[in-house]
């Protein structure tokens, strides 16, 4: 039996993970006054991005193309384009602003891989939004991918996992960041000076220092005795985030001045700025508004040319940022729409949709999986990921999870572990990224 | 700090069976493994939904019972019962078939449920094993690790009866304990609570908290658009936007008067947007069942929000002060009328037998209504569903079943919540509710009927299993709001919402991992917990449903004061066991505003509106969830609030006459560590008071907590001594006292303040 007199934060990590309390721990022990501070060892990638067309997307006009049984009135099926093995519905004469899925195609078509004939299972946005992001329909319990791969990735890093709205339960392994401006990024930044300034330090630095290292004794002082296991988590939590947060200061130089236009490049900014300081492993990127149960087209139109764009202004500033070839970005939404249109014009939930994956360690210009014409899901093979109307199986969010962890490298993670998807080997799908 | 041991034993349960290993077969008695694997991990989370004598396989002639709550003889009973219906169904079987047990669960003989178990999952390994031993064949793997727990509060030691009044001002009253308080715990004890809390629950701050808490749970504050929007054109087009033609001519200044319209306007707005909360804190105030804010056959209207209605000249002398934006006072409202005669805007007069607006308390406020708006397709069914989680505590969203192809279902059927069984089992209780909001049928919250009437290819409106009677339907709300009243349930989802007011988190839900090994560890947590609340629920209606019962019963509850343990935790189990115990909640940012401003005088004033998102607040409509961990941005922003604060408060504490101080009564600047140890023990008494006036620790002055505060100002001076070029003055930012800088000689000033910076950053301040 331990001694609690003795009990150490080390042996308390450990209890937290036996009994399922997850728990950040902080970057090491800066030992200020020596001259030995700990160089900030930032995260280097690769960086998750997960896009969510939060409301229900309509497949159909966009990576999965119908054109016939009156499922689409924009076009008919003889005006269903294509590039490389990807067809895709003619929008650049529909809409007004953002990304046509001609230009989308074009640009990123290569690397591209749709996923067509996902089975969300049932059809209400509340189970659907968190089947989609942990992988798990019947659990409040999951942590999202996004989390899930941060928690296992870069726990120690400041804003490992970052969220800008949908489903985004962590499962008790890592804390959440919301940061909604770039303005409140740069606030945080710099956190010892007045106001952000780093010329005016509230403390001088010898004082700063003899600050954190007493903060750091203090942690490092054997827990006091008789404390409750949460009391204990709150502790070490709370160390973590004020510690982590210190390296915050390195996203300083990527923070740009004002934030750019739109909903999705907000965010995208926010998020491309903390991988560039390596303070952060992944992010949730969410627009909303996607629903469409009047006027389905109208929409529909204005909101997937907007979520395009979101994706390629984060593509390009990549680039810009020379961190493209290290993101990984999943691009989904909750459930699709019927393949009829009702009385007001729109769509209603469908259970049946679609989802796509570029980036680091994903082969491109492929399409796994397919709908029919009246958008029923058409199974597929596991193993050759062929069309399989007999014996395929239909492909469900916890089989997609399975893969990103697999590519992610985290599906034997303890984290993972203690969240299983319980698919059997002859269940997997066998190299969905390539 | 002291501690005080608890020692519960009159609530220890021994909710596992500590009988023999195997069922009893021939007595048909359940043993442990009946009792903690068949039925924990597969009866009462697969079946019994189902199967039980109101569920969809009420006919099934396999019916269960629940047993969470049951103690004693009754729970054995029903135990009994549940493990006949298991045997029983286990020895069925048709030649050459596996037993109905394992089939039926797995999906075949054409069970209506489809499958709820796959094979070879462990629940239906466990099922397995439980026909093994009915058909009594012996089964070497089965012998159950048994978990033996001890007493669930035995070491537990609980807050000091000093610490505890403290956390509850702050929290609900955001100040610290008045002297008469402390003195009146301190002579007679926990026994002075309720007096205590009775005053609290009287003063203004804690209204502020409630409605502030309850909007976390109702969102009420998070509708879209702007205040007045919740008034239809229809209805009130002439009074809606009376502040458009509000006669400021008397206001010469152009200037003075377009801000004294905007002012007004943006009070109108906000005075009508709080009107749902002001119906609970009228309620509550007034000691009024609570039972009220589903009856209440009125709203809550202020000078501003009464002219929006149309009704301020009936009702302004009821004002204190009809000039004051947030005074509110009960009003009803007439039967609506339609702006005029055109068909188009029928009904033209709104259906009503005693010529009001049939009010049924927060569900027929337009606010509630239009923060959750229906469509088309909706039907309403949010608002049902959002009345089933807000008022009787129930998700039905929360673990939706899995269907095996949702797509063909919704082909298949052309009203599938009305024929298909994996979805009527939830349209059968949602739709019912969702018909009863039927007069609210538009995106804005506005009275409205459908055109056509209410949809007939839905479950007729009413609540669970009883139809509206035709007679009330002009008042379906009110038909709804009494049944909700009198609905026991209604008591438990109340208790749980000021547990959740008061701890920060919603109470455990039951565990659903039963792969988990400390499955029965955590059923026992959530089982304990679910005991109190029951309990405290029972009170609060024999209370006459008043609410600050349920405040009272919670702050004398082990589950809110426990606060640690005497002895160390071994087994992994108890560990599991504990693991939600004790409040230890981070504060929401306006609880921390509220503490800066009880501790230092002033609020720090960040927390609330620029960071507020950042630091884990909400807004009501996107961000509806409050963090409960901190991130590195929060920890961030706990690093700068530190900074600010003690840059804010440290120098000036110090120019006050020490009888004014808060920070520092017995210090002074030029006491210097290390030259003379009378000035080192009166420094230490200083940092005793900063512990027990900002941490609430109570430690004395060689304990090794202050030794390490000491350690850090001698440091601070000590480092600053030996350096160069040291202005003698405090900084210009955190150093001025009427413009002028203050001398800090010994750098004593700003090691204090690197002192409070120090402790601002510890989690006895952070959390509660």
């Amino acid at each position: 039996m331990a001694n609690p007199k003795t009990t150490s934060r080390r042996e308390f990590l450990k209890f937290c993970s036996q009994v399922g309390l997850g728990v950040a721990m902080p970057f090491g022990s800066p030992s200020l006054l020596h001259g030995k501070t700990k160089k900030h060892d930032p995260y280097e990638g690769p960086f998750y991005v997960v896009f969510n067309a939060s409301g229900g997307w309509d497949t159909t006009y966009l990576m999965d193309p119908k054109g016939v049984n009156e499922i689409n009135r924009l076009y008919k099926e003889g005006d269903i384009l294509t590039h490389g093995k990807h067809k895709f519905a003619p929008t650049a004469a529909n809409i007004e602003n953002g990304v046509s899925n001609e230009t989308f195609f074009k640009a990123y078509g290569d690397e591209l891989l749709v996923f067509n004939g996902l089975d969300y299972s049932i059809n209400n946005h509340s189970p659907c939004k968190r089947y989609m992001a942990t992988g798990k329909l019947d659990s409040l319990a999951y942590p999202t991918f996004a989390a899930l791969v941060a928690a296992c990735r870069g726990p120690e890093t400041p804003l490992a996992f970052l969220t800008f709205g949908n489903y985004s339960a962590t499962g008790n392994l890592v804390p959440m960041a919301r940061i909604p401006y770039l303005s409140s990024l740069k606030l945080i930044a710099n956190a010892d000076s007045i106001k952000g300034i780093s010329r005016l330090p509230y403390h001088d630095d010898f004082a700063k220092d003899l600050i954190e290292k007493a903060l750091d004794d203090r942690s490092k002082a054997p827990l006091v005795k008789g404390t409750l296991p949460r009391a204990e988590r709150a502790q070490s939590m709370l160390y973590a985030a004020q510690s982590n947060s210190k390296a915050l200061k390195h996203a300083t130089p990527f923070i740009k001045d004002k934030d750019p236009k739109g909903r999705l490049p907000r965010q995208a900014e926010i998020a491309l700025a903390c991988f560039k300081a390596g303070v952060c492993v992944s992010a949730n990127i969410s627009i909303g508004q996607f629903d469409s149960h009047a006027n389905n087209d109208q929409d529909q139109m204005n909101l997937i040319p907007e979520f395009l764009a979101g994706i390629d202004y984060l593509v390009k500033r990549s680039d810009e940022l020379k961190i493209r070839d290290k993101l990984v970005i999943v691009i989904q939404s909750e459930m699709g729409r019927t393949p009829h249109y009702n009385k007001g014009d729109g769509k209603d939930h469908w259970s049946i949709g679609s989802i796509m994956f570029m980036g680091q360690g994903i082969s491109g210009n492929r399409v796994i999986g397919a709908t029919d014409e009246k958008q029923f899901l058409t199974p597929i093979n596991p193993k050759s990921l062929a069309i399989d109307r007999k014996n395929g199986i239909r492909t469900r969010p916890e089989h997609i999870h399975q893969a990103l962890r697999e590519l992610a490298g985290i599906e034997t993670h303890p984290f993972s572990k203690k969240y299983p998807l319980k698919l059997t080997d002859g269940e997997k799908l066998q190299a969905l990224f390539g | 700090m002291k501690r005080t041991t608890l020692v519960l034993l009159a609530l220890c349960i021994c909710l596992f069976s500590e009988g023999a290993e195997k069922d009893d077969l021939a007595s048909l008695k359940p043993g442990a493994f009946f009792i903690d694997e068949v039925w924990a991990k597969v009866g009462e989370l697969s079946c019994l939904k189902c199967h039980n004598s109101s569920g969809e396989a009420k006919d099934s002639g396999f019916i269960l019972e629940e047993t969470i709550l049951l103690k004693g003889a009754k729970q054995q009973n029903i135990h009994a019962a549940n493990f006949k219906a298991f045997s029983k169904m286990a020895r069925k079987s048709k030649a050459g078939q596996q037993s109905r047990l394992l089939l039926k669960p797995i999906g075949e003989l054409d069970h209506e449920g489809e499958q709820v178990l796959k094979p070879n999952s462990t629940g239906h390994n466990i099922l397995e094993k439980f026909v093994a031993r009915i058909n009594g064949k012996a089964d070497s793997s089965s012998t159950v690790k048994k978990y033996k727990p001890q007493p669930f509060f035995e070491g537990v030691t609980l807050l000091k009866g000093a610490s505890l009044l403290r956390r509850l001002t702050l929290s609900l009253a955001g100040r610290l304990p008045t002297p008469h308080e402390k003195k009146a715990i301190e002579t007679k004890g926990l026994s002075e609570l309720d007096t205590i809390l009775d005053q609290i629950m009287t003063e203004e701050a804690f209204y502020v908290r409630l409605k502030e808490g309850f909007n976390d749970i109702f969102l009420t504050d998070g509708y879209e658009g702007n205040g007045e929007l919740i008034l239809s054109y229809n209805h009130f087009e002439k009074s809606r936007l009376w502040y458009q033609k509000y006669n400021l001519s008397h206001i010469e200044d152009e200037k003075e008067r377009k801000e004294t319209f905007y002012a007004m306007t943006r009070d109108y707005r906000k005075a009508i947007r709080k009107e749902p909360l002001e119906l609970i804190a009228y309620v509550v105030r007034n000691n009024k069942p609570f039972t009220e804010i589903m009856t209440a056959d009125y709203i809550m209207v202020s000078p501003y929000s009464a002219r929006g209605y149309g009704i301020f000249e009936q009702i302004k002398d009821r004002f204190k002060d009809p000039k004051d934006p947030f005074e509110y006072v009960p009003a009803q409202l007439p039967a609506l009328r339609a702006r005029n005669n055109n068909p188009i805007n029928a009904p033209l007069v709104q259906e009503s037998k005693t010529g009001f607006y049939p009010h049924a308390g927060l569900l027929s406020t337009f606010q509630y209504l239009r923060r959750y708006p229906t469509t088309d397709t909706n039907r309403n069914r949010l608002r049902a569903r959002m009345y089933y989680r807000h008022f009787l505590g129930v998700d039905v969203m929360e673990l939706a079943d899995q269907v095996t192809d949702a797509a063909a279902i919704d082909a298949k059927y052309k009203t599938p919540w009305m024929e298909a069984a994996d979805c009527v089992v939830c349209h059968r209780s949602v739709d019912p509710v969702a018909g009863l909001f039927q007069d609210f049928y538009n995106v804005e919250g506005h009275f409205g009927p459908r055109k056509d009437g209410w949809f007939e290819d839905m479950f007729a409106p009413g609540l669970e299993g009883d139809d509206l009677p035709k007679e009330e339907r002009w008042r379906s709300l009110q038909w709804l709001a009494k049944r909700t009243a009198e609905d026991p349930r209604f008591a438990i989802a109340m208790t749980e919402h000021v547990w959740y007011i008061l701890t920060g988190r919603m109470a455990l839900r039951p565990p659903m991992n039963i792969d988990d090994p400390h499955f029965s560890a955590r059923r026992r947590a959530y089982k304990m917990q679910r005991f109190e609340i029951t309990k405290i629920a029972s009170r609060f209606t024999q209370a006459e449903f008043n609410l600050k019962q349920i405040f009272k019963e919670l702050a004398k509850s082990p589950f809110y004061q426990s606060d640690g343990i005497n002895a160390a935790i071994g087994q992994s189990d108890r560990k599991a066991e504990l693991h939600d115990l004790g409040v230890a909640r981070l504060l929401a940012p306006e609880q921390l505003e509220r503490k800066i401003e009880a501790l230092f005088g002033a609020r720090w004033g960040k927390l609330e509106k620029e960071i507020q998102i950042l630091y884990g607040g909400i807004d009501s409509k996107s961000v509806t969830e409050r963090l409960t961990e901190p991130s590195g941005a929060m920890g961030a922003i706990q690093r700068i609030m530190a900074n600010d604060l003690s840059c804010l408060h440290v120098v000036a504490d110090f120019a006050l006459a020490p009888n004014k101080r808060r920070l520092f009564p017995n210090v002074e600047k030029n006491m210097v560590p290390g030259v003379i140890p009378i000035t080192d023990l009166k420094i230490r008494k200083g940092i005793v008071h900063l512990h027990s006036y900002l941490l609430d620790r109570r430690v004395s002055v060689n304990h090794p907590e202050v030794d390490q505060t000491f350690k850090l100002f001698a440091s601070v001076v000590k480092e600053a001594k030996k350096r160069k070029g040291i202005d003698k003055r405090e900084t210009y930012h955190c150093g001025r006292i009427e413009g002028k800088l203050v001398d800090d000689p010994d750098y004593t000033l700003r090691a204090w303040r690197a002192v409070v910076t120090y402790l601002l950053r510890h989690q006895e301040f952070l959390y509660e």
